[in-house]
Parts: C-alpha cells; structure tokens; sequence
C-alpha cells in the first residue's frame, strides 16, 4: 500500500469508529481521518437519555477521548460538516469551504431524527434525543420543566418516556403508528403497546394526529385534530431516525433513502463504502434491501466495510438483536421488511 | 479585442440592409447574428437556454424586482403565451439550470414561482401587447387545443393567417383542462388565459373528433395548412398478467375523470405506479378522494423521479409514501377485482450511454403488496389511429408538441407549437419572416449588490392539510405577496448581464482576482471556441510570459460586481445579452 493513501471516514459513531480502528490495524502507514459534524469525541448514544437523568456523568458516556485517537495514529476532525463530494477529483468540501482529499471513503454518517411530515411546519418548536448536542442544549431545560408534549412512540422516545416519569414530569403522549416509517403499527399492536405503557403516569392518545403547536410566553399550546389541548413546557418528537446522507446527493452515489451498497457494503463508486444506520443494504439472500440500526450492527459493518475497502470480501450479516422490543410489541429493523412479532425472542 | 472591433460585421449587415435601428446611436445597441453570440447567450445564461421556449429569465425577474409586474408579465408571454398557467405547473428546466443552484451558490431561484406573481400582481389595467401582422388571406386549421396547439394557433394568428381549432373534448386546454388537477391548476385562470389567445380571432369549435365529425383531408381541401397538435393520450401498458381487472386506472383517464368531476372509487390502499408528475397528480388525487394509504412505486430511487423537489415535497406532506427500486411483475384479483400487486426488487446498473443509470429487476424477487386500487402513471404514447400516416408525405400538413416529439412537458410542448408556426408561415408565405438576433445593450451598473447572493429562497406559501382535503379543488400554493416577491427577485443574479475585461486597458494588477468570490476571473493563455460558438475551457497559466488576458469565465461567474468596484482602470464594462426576434 503507498504512503500516501489516504482514507477518509464521514461520521464519528460506532461504524466510522471501527472502520477506522481496523484500517489502523491493517494499514500502519496510510493516513487516516475522521470527519464529524458533531464537536464531541466517540460517545455512546443509547446512554445520553441516562445521561439527561444525570445517572451516568459526561465521562461515562464517552467511548474515546481525543488522546486515544491520538495514540491510534487516527486524525480526528470534530465539528466539521461536509456538504458535497466530488469523485473525479476523490475531493470532500467542508462547509467551511475547506476541501480534503482521499483517495478511498466510508461514509458512516449514521441518522438524524425523523420529522414525520404533519410536523414539518413545527418543527421548530421540536427538541429531540439523537445526538449529544440536542442533549446539551435542552438538560437543563428538561430539568425546569414541568409538562411535556411527546409525538411518535420509538424506542428512545419510550425510553423518554419512562424517565420523565422518574423525575415526577407530567407526560402526554401521541403516539403515531408510523412512528417506525414506513410501516404502520396494526390495531392490535398499538393496544398492546398502549396497554403496556398504563403502567406509567402518561396521558396516552392514539389514532389522533397534531393539529396545531403555538409558542406563547415560553410554553407551547399543543392542539390535535379530535381537539384535545395540553399547554405544555416542552414538545419532543421520537418518530425514528433517517439516513443522514444530504450531502452525498448529486454525487453520482447509488441513493435511496440511505446509500445503496451491496453485501460488501461497496457503493457504485468502487473507492466509497458505506456503512451503519446510513446505508441501504442489499441482501443477496432475501433479495432486498435492508438497513440495521443498533450498536452491534453498525461495529460489524464498520469492520466489514474497513476489511472489503483494502481488497478483502466479506460480506455483511447482522448481529444482535434482529428485533427491537418496543413495549412488548417485536419490531424488526430494517426498512424493507415487513413488521413481523418475533414470539420466539 | 474591443466590442467596437468585434461587432462591426454584424453592424454592417445590418447597414447592407438599410436596417439600421435608431437606438443603435443613442443606446450603443447592437443586433448580432455572430454564432459566437449565439454561443455566449447559451453559456452564460443557462436558465433561459434550458427553457425550450427560450424565455428571457433575467429580464423579467429584473422587470419583478423593478416592480414592474405588466412588463414582467409581457417578457414572459412573448416567449411561452400562458405564463400564469406555466407559473404554477412548469416542469422547471430553468431551475435545473440556474447558477444560484450550483454547488456552493445556494439554491435555485424560485424562477417559476415569480412568473406566477408576476402574472398576479400585474395591474388591472393591464395591456396585453400583441404585434399584430397583416390579414394573409390563408386559413389554418389545428387539431388539438392542448399547449402546442394553443401556441401554434396563437403564432399563425399574429401572423395574420385565419385559424380555426378543432377540439375533440367539451373544453379547450388538452392536458391542462384534463390531465392536470384543480388544485394545482386553477380552471378560471387556465380559461382566462385561453381567452386571451382566442380573443385574436380564432375561432374554436370543441365537440369536434377528427375522423368522427371531420376528416383529416376534409381539412386540407378546406386549409391552407393543418397542424396537428393531439398529444400522447394512449395509455402505456405494463403487459403483465392481471393488467385488465377492475380497479385499476391509466393515469391519464384517472385524471381526466377526476377533472370532470367524477369520483373513481379507489378504496383505502391505492398504489401508483410511475416517477412522473401525473403519478404524483394522481396520488395527491386519490388522497382528496378518501384514500388512506397512498404510495407511488418506482422502478429506480426518488434521485431518478422526473418531478421538482416541491412535488415531492407537497406528496411527502399529504401523506403519501414513495416506494423505490421495485416494478410490478403481475396483478393480483379476487374475481375481477384487484387485490394487490406482485412487485419484483430492482437494482442499478450503469450503462455506457444515456440515461447511464438504469434499473435492472432481481430475479426470484417477487413479493406481494394489498391493494384496493392501482393507478397506472407510467406515460403515454401519440394516438395515431386517425391520423396514422406519415406527416412528411402530407404537403400542408404539419405536426406539433407531444404528437410530434413524444411525451414531453407542456413548456416543451409549447415552443413546439411555435416552432410549427414559424415552419407554416415560411410555408404559407414563400420566406422567413422573423429571426432570432443577440441583441447587445452597453449597461452601465451590475444591477446588483453583493448582500443579495445570501438572501435565503422564499418559500411559496401553501394552504394547511385541513383545507386541501375539505375540498379537492382548492388551489394548494397561494402565490407570492409583494414583499415576497421583491425580495426572491433580488437572489437572481442577473445572467444576462455579462462582463468582459478590456485587455488594452487593463493592467494585470488582479485586483479583480483577489476579490472574486469564485474561481471566475482567470489569467489565460487561449479560450478555445466550439463550432456551436460556446467556450471551451479557459487555458490558464500562472506564467506571466504566456499570459495573453485576464478574463472572467461567464460560466462561473455570478455577478456579484466585486470586481468592477476594485478596478483601478475601470476596465470592466457590462453588457446585457438578450435574444429577440426581429422581422427578416
């Protein structure tokens, strides 16, 4: 391999994170850098509603500090979004109109909350739990508050659920069917889920949609479409996550509602990989696509993706856990499949 | 070179002609046919040479940002004849093309949304200018009242021929009356702008079926000149099994029932299939008529869709569920009625020649999706069973918009119909009577100031959920107001207006390099030129020695004016380009 290779990770999770560690592992000299939107080192995003409780302290959640990367021979580049590709010139443009060269990619770019689209017009009255950002600019606030206002129902925002509860909150929840897009939880699943959330101190609607959020004063006036209307400190939105890819778009990169890759997780471009929550899996074996959310998913990806990127070919299974247990209801995760209950699990 | 030096051919071609416009003198003026001009035209302003119509883009939004709304209006019309119609339905090429949505420029202007207030805002007391020729004497007939035959027969009119429109259905409008819903099109104004055309003397005579009620030569023993302008309104098929059963709909038909006020019945599952903006008119359609799970299937991803963001927007806002890399293998029905629809995955593959991304169908994919209604929307072909022989072998018989190009949109649709109309003019009269020129005006600001390239794009103002669905032909966008409409007309950066460095003048001090927010302004050695008259790339060097120009690259350029303000030589002019047509 050449001294001058350079490889370049989009995305600072547990797929980029291994990818990059495996490279280091395989490749001693080439450069390595990860780019990240975000202005924190490696942390563990299933922990931050821990994190909001003050259960854990900020240590805790951190995976890496930066003095690891430093040790890894691993260049760490924190709050710096990319905005396009160009892969004539192998160039990445920064948004601060810096431009950085590789000479292969793995775009590990993970997801972002999901705006359901009724709440399109609102939402920015909405906070959410996806990055330790959004964290750090609403703890304190959470902390003050009295009433919350929660649309969706994923796993996070149940999570939420039962923390506010915790801390004595008052909770409304509107719980949407296709919290988990694109499918449509049946009848039978939401009275299951609906039964099994009495247990916390939540008003509970269902089969309602928003109607209005209005901001006056500092509290939120929340109206749904059967006229229930809750004046609230706090509105949140779990409605499941979406591919963080924006940038790739108009790059000549295979794209669906994540990045298109086949079972060696290499996209159309043969010097881009991509991997974790942002990318649209073929699987050979069901012939379809697939796309894995969870931690162990996104680590064997990353490794996958490192692996294939210096030449070898392994193809990607899942991991863990195939289901998401949501409120007792088994949720299979991937976007291309059907809702299935695992009464086997 | 100076532009003196490098225009006075085409002033002497004009002077040979003893055309010499009076303006020339006093506004430096000049009319090129130079296919350098034509060149530059193409590669500097690129929303208008995407426009099929060639409208002046940057003129009218200038005129907007003037507030001279009639003039905006009148810019428009004179290019494509239904600008508040083109306003709310245009498939935007323009926008595709403008410079303010290149990387690192931002997005796009808003273009069709400001032909659409221009058209609005215009005052009451509005004039609309038509350049009237003299009577001729000959009779056109065209069949077909959709967008190319309305511009065909508009063009033949101002030109002095009697024209008479033949229409098979009850209203004029083709596509625009039937194919396109209310709530994107408003049917007032779609008549309103109709009866502006008709208002030249055309007479029209709907109810009328080529082949039922008049035949194809009863027409020319009658005209001078037919054009026929019928459309593609024969459904394509997917020939597949299943294909026949109740419940499911071509596009087309679906539309054209819900435009006359009928109610398909489609259940609450109701999958389109198709990547065009009838499958999401029809979509949206099935949505104000009670469905509750809507999706539209596409064989490759929403990338590949061929409708505007805003379209898939508004579908994504009303509910309705895009489903890519799939295509239906076979319909599924329990009885005659359908029940659901085999699709098989899909994948891209590259291809060497367009479109160079396909979809290729996996094998042994095959899964199976409910439904309680299917919509077919995968486009059309011409109907050529009554007018089914060659055009080339009629004398007299012309053809124009989709009957003669294929499937199109309906900005494309329109300039066909005017391209026809020049071609049965030349043919009537025996010569050319107009032609396109570069008209070439000194200016002597940039029109602009800088702040204005970070002016955000003003979003079209929309009616909420509740009031599209409780009644479906409530109109969804609802225009620009005043303020709006300034201060998207501020973003355009003017294309039109192209600058050039004197090189006799100039001192090489790159002043005008280091402001340059783009790679625009260039030291070059040579600038090839296309035989179309375009630029080639800029060769450039850092070597003062082989340094022949500093020149500024139109094609990147975005007016933004940074370097005329630091000349120390004022070395930099201005001139706006515009193609027009003259009288030969």
């Amino acid at each position: 391999m050449p001294f001058n290779d350079h490889y370049v990770i989009i995305g600072n999770g547990p797929a980029g994170n291994h990818a990059a560690i495996t490279l280091r592992k395989k490749d001693k000299e080439a450069r390595i850098t990860i780019i990240s939107d975000e202005c924190v080192p490696y942390y563990y995003k299933p922990k931050l509603t821990d994190f909001i409780a003050d259960e854990i302290p900020k240590e805790d959640l951190m995976v890496d500090f930066l003095d690891s990367y430093k040790a890894k021979d691993i260049r760490i580049r924190l709050g710096q979004e990319v905005e396009r590709i160009d892969m004539e010139s192998k160039t990445l443009f920064l948004q601060h109109m810096e431009n950085i060269n590789y000479s292969k990619l793995i775009i590990a770019s993970g997801s972002r909350a999901r705006v359901l689209p009724p709440m399109f017009c609102y939402a920015n009255h909405l906070k959410f739990v996806t990055s330790y950002t959004d964290v750090m600019e609403i703890k304190e606030e959470i902390k003050k508050a009295n009433d919350f206002f929660i649309f969706g129902g994923d796993l996070v925002g149940f999570k939420f659920l039962r923390l506010l509860n915790s801390m004595g909150k008052t909770v409304t929840i509107l719980i949407y069917p296709n919290a988990f897009w694109p499918y449509n939880l049946t009848d039978d699943m939401l009275t299951q889920i609906t039964e099994s959330l009495s247990k916390f101190n939540a008003d509970i609607i269902v089969k309602d949609d928003i109607q209005s959020i209005d901001r006056q004063n500092g509290s939120y006036t929340v109206k749904t479409r059967k006229g229930i209307e809750k004046i609230v400190d706090m509105v949140f939105s779990f409605n499941g996550l979406r591919p963080n890819v924006e940038f790739a778009k108009g790059s000549g990169i295979d794209m669906d509602h994540g990045i298109l890759v086949n079972e060696y997780l290499k996209t159309n471009v043969g010097s881009i990989y991509a991997c974790g929550s942002c990318a649209q899996i073929y699987n050979p074996t069901i012939k379809s696509y697939t796309t894995s959310i969870g931690w162990p998913n996104a680590v064997v990806q990353g490794e996958v993706a490192a692996f294939n990127l210096l030449g070898d070919h392994k193809i990607i299974e899942s991991v863990g856990r195939k289901y998401f247990d949501l409120e007792g209801v088994k949720i299979k995760t991937t976007w291309w499949e059907e809702i299935e209950k695992d009464t086997d699990e | 070179m100076k532009r003196n030096d490098l225009y006075s051919k085409e002033e002497k071609f004009f002077q040979d002609k003893n055309k010499i416009y009076s303006a020339q003198s006093v506004k430096q003026i000049v009319y090129s046919t130079d296919v350098r001009d034509f060149g530059r035209v193409t590669k500097s302003v690129p929303c208008q040479d995407a426009c099929p119509a060639k409208t002046n883009i940057p003129g009218y939004i200038r005129a907007i940002f003037e507030k001279r709304y009639g003039r905006a209006y009148e810019l428009n019309r004179s290019a494509n004849i239904l600008p508040g119609v083109l306003g709310r339905i245009c498939s935007r090429p323009c926008e595709f093309a403008c410079r303010h949505g290149e990387p690192d420029n931002g997005v796009s202007v808003g273009i069709c949304h400001l032909k659409r207030s221009c058209a609005e805002l215009k005052p009451g007391s509005h004039r609309i200018i038509e350049g009237l020729y003299a009577p001729t004497q000959k009779k056109v007939a065209v069949i077909g009242s959709g967008p190319a035959g309305l511009a065909a027969a508009h063009d033949l009119s101002i030109l002095g021929h009697k024209v008479v429109i033949f229409e098979e259905l009850e209203k004029p409008g083709g596509m625009l009356m039937y194919g396109i819903p209310e709530f994107r099109l408003p049917r007032d104004l779609l008549m309103l702008e109709i009866k502006n055309i008709l208002r030249l003397g055309i007479q029209l005579k709907t109810n009328k079926a080529i082949g039922v009620d008049i035949s194809l030569d009863q027409l020319k023993n009658e005209y001078d000149a037919v054009v026929v302008a019928t459309g593609c309104v024969r459904p394509r098929k997917f020939n597949i099994v299943g294909e026949d059963l109740e419940n499911i709909y071509n596009g087309l038909d679906f539309m054209k029932a819900v435009n006359e006020g009928q109610k398909p019945l489609v259940g609450d599952k109701v999958i389109v299939i198709g990547a065009g903006f009838t499958a999401v008119d029809c979509a949206r359609s099935a949505i104000r008529l009670g469905a509750v799970d809507v999706s539209i299937n596409i064989r490759k991803t929403i990338e590949y869709m061929r409708i505007d963001e805003t379209e898939k927007y508004e579908a994504q806002l009303e509910g309705i569920k895009t489903v890519s890399l799939l295509q239906p293998s076979k319909i599924i029905g329990n009885g005659n009625k359908v029940t659901a629809v085999e699709f098989q995955r899909t994948r891209m593959e590259k291809t060497a020649t367009p479109p160079y991304r396909v979809s290729i169908p996996i094998e042994n994919s095959q899964f199976l999706v409910p439904a309680d209604s299917v919509i077919a929307a995968i486009g059309q072909t011409p109907d050529k069973t009554v007018v089914s022989k060659d055009l080339d072998g009629l004398d007299g018989v012309f053809a124009a918009g989709d009957f003669a190009t294929g499937s199109s949109d309906v900005i494309s649709a329109i300039a066909s119909g005017r391209e026809c109309a020049k071609n049965i003019d030349e043919y009537l009269i025996g010569e050319k009577r107009k032609q396109t020129v570069v008209r070439l005006e000194n200016h002597e600001t940039t029109d602009r100031q800088r702040s204005y390239d970070f002016i955000g794009k003003v979003e079209m103002n929309t009616i909420d959920m509740e009031k599209r669905l409780s009644k479906a032909t409530n109109e969804v966008e609802t225009g620009y107001n005043d303020d709006q409409i300034h201060e998207e007309a501020k973003r355009c950066y003017l294309c039109n207006l192209e600058y050039e460095i004197d090189p006799l003048i100039c001192i090489y001090c790159s002043a005008c390099i280091d402001v340059a927010p783009k790679d625009c302004i260039k030291m070059i050695e040579s600038v090839p030129v296309n035989p179309d008259g375009t630029y080639g790339k800029y060769e450039e060097t850092d070597d003062w020695n082989k340094v022949v120009s500093i020149a500024i690259d139109t094609a990147k350029c975005i007016r933004c004016g940074q370097c005329l303000a630091v000349c120390p030589m004022d070395c930099i002019s201005v001139t706006k380009t515009e193609l027009i047509e003259i009288d030969t």
